[in-house]
């Protein structure tokens, strides 16, 4: 019986679902389509971005570097963009890469029909506008914007935004609709299997940038596998028989899971923090929330050590600052965050004239997100300093609606990855009048945030984060609890594999002879 | 007999129309928008407006439900809002996966729990009946997710003889699609083998009683002639029925063991799609299961011929 089962176990692998020298990757949703920064969600990026690559990317650090540029020369008055083109640099369809292909990609994004979700941030809407794009000759590429800003590369490198990806044209098909993306990326897209599997193939004429080890998007990107596979499995508990079994190579996994996996004969664990940021997000026009002394108080009662060390396993580090860790923006200001002090919130809300009313504390009980661990623990430690906590569980998409609306009191919600901390202060900043969602509209830190994204000067915009982090501490609009981590699981006969931003790199993995 | 079948699918279409109108206002009247889904906290009023005004969202209610309803009705139930693909062929698509799963789980359970449960029956206060009824009550009692876990947990990772993650089509490679089907097959055909020995037994007992019963004994008839001939064709009405409401109830969604077993079902279709607010697979979805559920009952009364020749299809 068990070799009739063995056997056809091994002609099932055969049939396409597992195959030795393939990764199989977790993805926990499908992917929404192939088609770059349009349809999309993280598992599209984190797919997408195996197989297509932009003018320049992300560095681990959250930096913006050259991917298909071999160098970006910016005008002294910092309108003009010029990209030297890598040379060789194939398409997945054997053509060679020329600034046409780069101008062709950039006329499609900028066609209204494509419903290139980042159009807004290049048409002028949102201040930045490209106002001309150019090829010059077949290696260069030139955009010019309407004024100096300091982030027009990183909303180019956005992976939401596709990376901006140079793709061939035969992507898209003669009436214009999307066909299949034709890029530079490491892998090609082999089958897609809706709501089961994506399969990529090694592109053996792949000409990888510059790098002898892999950061971000950028660097060394060879593929050391000829075929790789994300399957789709949302639950976590079939993900880890899955691992265990060995019939999965690589998986995102929940902190709560990490006790057991470390154990595991054949499984290793990378973690690493990223910038996702998870946090106690807090109405400050709510009647009761907008006095700033009951806002601190309850950052005061909240022991930030305690607190993450139970919601990540031990895993994760306070970190209150809207700067993520791992960023090169995070320094010594950063660091400072809420003094956990018990007695010192007893006083604040004495000074608040708090008289025990309720506070809500919105959560769901998403399994990628500690929201409802969050939510419990801060209200016990809220209710301990005397505040009357109470949490109301909420399914995402409810939330959400209540985030959006900014109807809420206390919401423990994450905030998506920003690299450059300019955005991730913007993420949260803003008008409420014209953006309910947003959560601090001090006109000055708004000031601020504006001018760290013309700036381009590293130091002057260290200074300008320093500075919107400390008012940040002072006027509690929210709190940042700490950066989520990434827990990659994976098997020990797999090499280099290193966490980065919530997603599974395939490229540069290999497997053990 | 094909009269009494257009009659009964005509009568089905105001419960199908009320199925559309209710699924469609309730699934909005719920918080949540397929556009903030989609955009999640990188949506700006500019692009939450641009993006609600592509997927028609912008629309009021009724202009919204009278152009899904008109193309409902040409056969065109509209594309999903998160993937793009037509919802029809997905549906289809997702259904045929989830019923092979279904119908041989119900046929393999119903194959088991009927003759125990009629032995059960004339085994009744006996050792055998004791032990029937609390092996069904067990099967009945444990969930279905656990149970599918501890199959996978048993099966694939101690003894390893089946994959535990991961779908093959029977089309592409039939092997390999029956070995990926076992487990969810057998977490279903355990949990209704209690469904069905439970029914299969009651209504056995009920019929057992009656005077014919006592009749057919007294006239010499053997057990064997008494169970079969004569009890059991009565007492599979209402287990017939039932096996009916089971499988249209499954059709219509095994989501629980479809996401533990990793199958692409119409199941994890349907409940992917509420969460994502993706309305018009959610409508498509609720439609086709009212539809699928209309549809087997259906088969189900046209057999009852079969069993008691006293009902006809007139």
């Amino acid at each position: 019986m068990n070799r009739l089962l063995a056997s056809g176990l091994a002609l099932a692998l055969s049939g396409g679902a597992l195959q030795a020298q393939t990764l199989t990757a977790v993805l926990n949703a499908d992917i929404r389509s192939t088609n770059p920064g349009v349809n999309r969600d993280g598992n599209t990026d984190a797919v997408q971005m195996h197989m297509i690559e932009g003018l320049v990317g992300y560095a681990e650090d959250g930096s913006v570097g050259p991917l298909l540029a071999e160098k970006v020369e910016i005008s002294p008055d910092g309108k003009t963009y010029t990209f030297r083109l890598r040379k060789g640099v194939k398409f997945h369809n054997g053509a060679t890469m020329t600034s046409a292909d780069a101008l062709w990609s950039w006329t499609r994004y900028t066609d209204p029909k494509t419903d290139w979700r980042c159009l807004s941030d290049f048409d002028g809407r949102n201040g930045l506008k490209v106002v001309s794009a150019t090829a010059p000759d077949a290696d260069t590429f030139v955009m010019e914007i309407n004024e100096p800003n300091g982030l027009f590369l990183d909303s180019l490198a956005r992976a939401d935004c596709g990376g901006t990806a140079v793709i061939h044209k035969d992507s898209v098909k003669a009436d214009g609709s999307w066909d299949k993306p034709i890029g530079t990326g490491p892998f090609m897209l082999g089958e897609w299997k809706r709501g089961q599997s994506v399969q990529l193939l090694a592109f053996d004429q792949y000409v990888s940038p510059k790098g002898d080890k892999r950061d971000g998007y950028i660097g060394s990107k060879r593929p050391l596998v000829k075929e790789a596979r994300f399957l789709v499995i949302p639950d976590a508990a079939t993900v880890k028989a899955g691992l265990l079994s060995g019939s999965l190579d690589l998986a995102l996994m929940p902190e709560s899971d990490v006790p057991d996996l470390k154990n595991a004969a054949n499984v290793a664990l990378a973690i690493a923090p990223n910038p996702v940021r998870h946090s106690l997000i807090i109405q400050t026009r709510d009647p009761l929330l907008k006095n700033q002394a009951l806002r601190q108080a309850i950052a005061a009662a909240i022991d930030f050590p305690e607190l993450v060390a139970n919601v990540s396993n031990g895993l994760g580090k306070p970190n209150n600052s809207p700067v993520y860790t791992t960023s090169k923006y995070y320094g010594d200001a950063e660091k400072q965050g809420f003094k956990y002090d018990p007695a010192a919130a007893k006083a604040l809300l004495q000074k608040a004239g708090y008289k025990g009313e309720k506070i809500t504390i919105l959560a769901n009980k998403r399994s990628s997100v500690p929201s409802f661990n969050t939510a419990v623990i801060a209200q016990a430690m809220m209710q301990a300093a005397g505040i009357n906590a109470e949490i109301e569980v909420l399914e995402w998409a409810t939330q959400l609606d209540r985030y959006n609306k900014g109807n809420y009191q206390v919401q423990a919600f994450s905030y998506s990855s920003r690299f450059d901390p300019a955005l991730g202060f913007e993420q949260i900043s803003g008008p409420k009048d014209k953006q309910p969602r947003k959560v601090w509209e001090d006109p000055e830190a708004l000031e601020l945030i504006q001018k760290s994204m013309v700036v381009t000067d590293t130091a002057e915009r260290q200074k300008i984060f320093d500075a919107l982090h400390k008012r940040f501490i002072e006027q509690v609009p929210s709190i940042f609890t700490h950066n989520d981590l990434d827990i990659i699981a994976h098997s020990k006969r797999l090499t280099g594999v290193t966490p980065w931003a919530s997603q599974l790199r395939l490229w540069e993995v290999g497997v053990a002879k | 007999m094909f009269r009494f079948a257009l009659t009964r699918i005509a009568m089905a279409l105001p419960t199908l129309l009320i199925v559309a109108v209710s699924v469609f206002v309730l699934i909005r009247l719920i918080p949540g928008d397929p556009a903030q889904l989609m955009l999640g906290d990188l949506a700006t009023p500019a692009s939450l407006a641009d993006l609600r005004a592509r997927l028609g969202l912008d629309q009021s209610l009724p202009v919204q439900f009278g152009i899904w309803i008109g193309n409902v009705l040409t056969g065109d139930f509209g594309r999903s809002i998160s993937s793009q693909e037509a919802v029809l062929p997905l549906i289809m698509q997702r259904f045929w996966v989830s019923a092979q799963i279904v119908l041989v789980a119900v046929l393999m359970a119903s194959l088991v729990a009927v003759p125990a449960g009629v032995i059960a029956a004339w085994k009744q206060d006996s050792s055998l009946d004791l032990g029937l009824v609390a092996t069904a009550t067990l099967l009945l009692s444990i969930p279905t997710f656990w149970l599918g876990l501890l199959l996978l947990l048993f099966f694939g990772l101690k003894l390893e003889w089946l994959p535990v993650v991961g779908y093959v089509s029977i089309a592409d490679n039939p092997w390999a699609g029956v070995l990926y089907l076992v487990m969810p097959i057998m977490t279903l055909f355990l949990h209704e083998i209690g469904v069905i020995l439970r029914m299969a037994r009651a209504s056995t007992l009920e019929v057992l009683r009656l005077d014919y019963i006592t009749h057919a004994r007294a006239k010499g008839l053997g057990e064997a002639a008494v169970l079969w001939r004569h009890a059991f064709k009565n007492a599979f009405g209402p287990t017939w029925t039932l096996i009916g409401l089971v499988l249209g109830n499954l059709l219509g969604g095994i989501a629980v063991v479809e996401t533990v077993f990793t199958i692409p079902g119409l199941g994890r279709l349907l409940v992917d799609a509420i969460f994502a607010r993706d309305y018009p697979v959610i409508q498509g979805c609720m439609l086709f299961v009212a539809f699928t559920y209309v549809l087997v009952n259906l088969v189900i009364d046209l057999c009852y011929p079969i069993f008691d020749p006293r009902v006809t299809a007139e």
